[in-house]
């Protein structure tokens, strides 16, 4: 079971990196440092250093983490994906989609996440404590451990679809994953770049935020689904009828 | 300068410490500026919003640390509703 299309398996790829991408803890740090950083009075340029160094640690560690469970998968997973290796990550996938639908965020205003408490406590002092590009860019590396619990899934799911994939596949892979993965702060950052306040981009995010849970639970459970499907049903009848 | 009123934190496990008009001025000042207010304007809405709020708390042995935002929020709806808006989420952004 080792014979995938690439468009499927990109497909797969660009799928998990949309789900990433809609989970939000980057996006509050990234909100609060801009919120302290004006606040304190930097200035524009600086605000946008302090941005682009966030928007970089983020995607390094994206970049990291992706590769790191690629690594592990093509060291632990010799010569192809038993079924049943896929079959887990999708009950993974489910796991984590329901996950989301019930815990994301926490109940009441805001837009306070599921996690733990005193990282998010952390992040906060953090964001506040940020002045340099530098500790910008280790925020944004931070940021994306904070929610590892929910990005685990689409991570491990994209890891082992791209390691089965030709090594220039993997790589223009790995590069749209961390693309995608890293587009809503991209957007966010220059939404602040270009005038905008913290408070409409804020309100926006709280009167979206069942809309963005539902969809990266949904996405998550879709995903599992089609990955099913794809990974062990598909490719079981296939087996079956080569044989 | 701290005034006799005790302001007890807000978890509860940080000990409790006076009333510091600076301090809540900083504050709404901060909350000014990070929607983009002017720096004058900033000052001047972070000194009204601080007078009512300073008059409120006189009247009180103690309060807590979300009495003394609740209270800077609801004036500050007055003067500037989208800093409002911002000022009491820094904690429950993430």
């Amino acid at each position: 079971m080792g014979n995938f299309d690439s468009t499927s398996s990109l497909a797969i790829v660009l799928f998990a990196a949309l789900i990433h991408a809609s989970f939000q803890a980057s996006i509050s740090v990234l909100t609060l440092m801009s919120g302290h950083a004006l606040g304190k009075k930097a200035s524009h340029g600086r605000l946008l250093r302090l941005a682009g160094g966030f928007v970089a640690g983020v995607g390094v560690m994206t970049a990291l983490l992706l590769s790191a469970a690629a690594f592990v998968s093509s060291q632990l997973l010799l010569g192809s994906t038993p079924a049943l290796v896929w079959a887990a990550v999708c009950g993974a996938m489910l796991g984590a989609g329901l996950s989301v639908w019930l815990f994301y965020y926490k109940n009441g205003s805001g837009t306070s996440l599921w996690i733990p408490r005193h990282l998010a406590s952390y992040l906060n002092d953090r964001s506040k404590a940020t002045k340099q590009s530098a500790e910008a860019f280790g925020l944004g590396l931070t940021s994306v451990l904070a929610e590892l619990l929910f990005v685990f899934a689409p991570v491990v799911v994209a890891a082992l679809v791209l390691i089965r994939l030709s090594p220039e596949l993997q790589l223009i892979g790995t590069l749209l994953y961390v693309t995608v993965a890293t587009l809503p702060l991209v957007a966010v950052g220059a939404l602040i770049g270009a005038g905008h306040t913290l408070a409409s981009i804020q309100k926006w995010r709280e009167s979206n935020k069942k809309f963005l849970q539902f969809a990266a639970g949904g996405g998550l459970f879709a995903l599992g689904l089609y990955v099913y499907v794809d990974r062990v049903i598909v490719a079981t009848i296939s087996a079956a009828g080569v044989q | 300068m701290g005034l006799a009123i005790d302001v007890v934190k807000r978890s509860g496990k940080r000990p409790t410490e006076a009333f510091d008009r600076e301090k809540l001025l900083r504050s709404i000042v901060a909350a000014c500026l990070s929607v983009r207010t002017p720096e004058g304007e900033a000052e001047s809405t972070a000194g009204l919003v601080t007078d009512h709020v300073t008059l409120w708390v006189v009247t009180k042995p103690a309060v807590t640390s979300s009495d003394l935002r609740r209270q800077a929020s609801t004036h500050l709806q007055r003067y500037h509703p989208e800093a409002a808006y911002f000022y009491p989420r820094h904690k429950i952004i993430i």
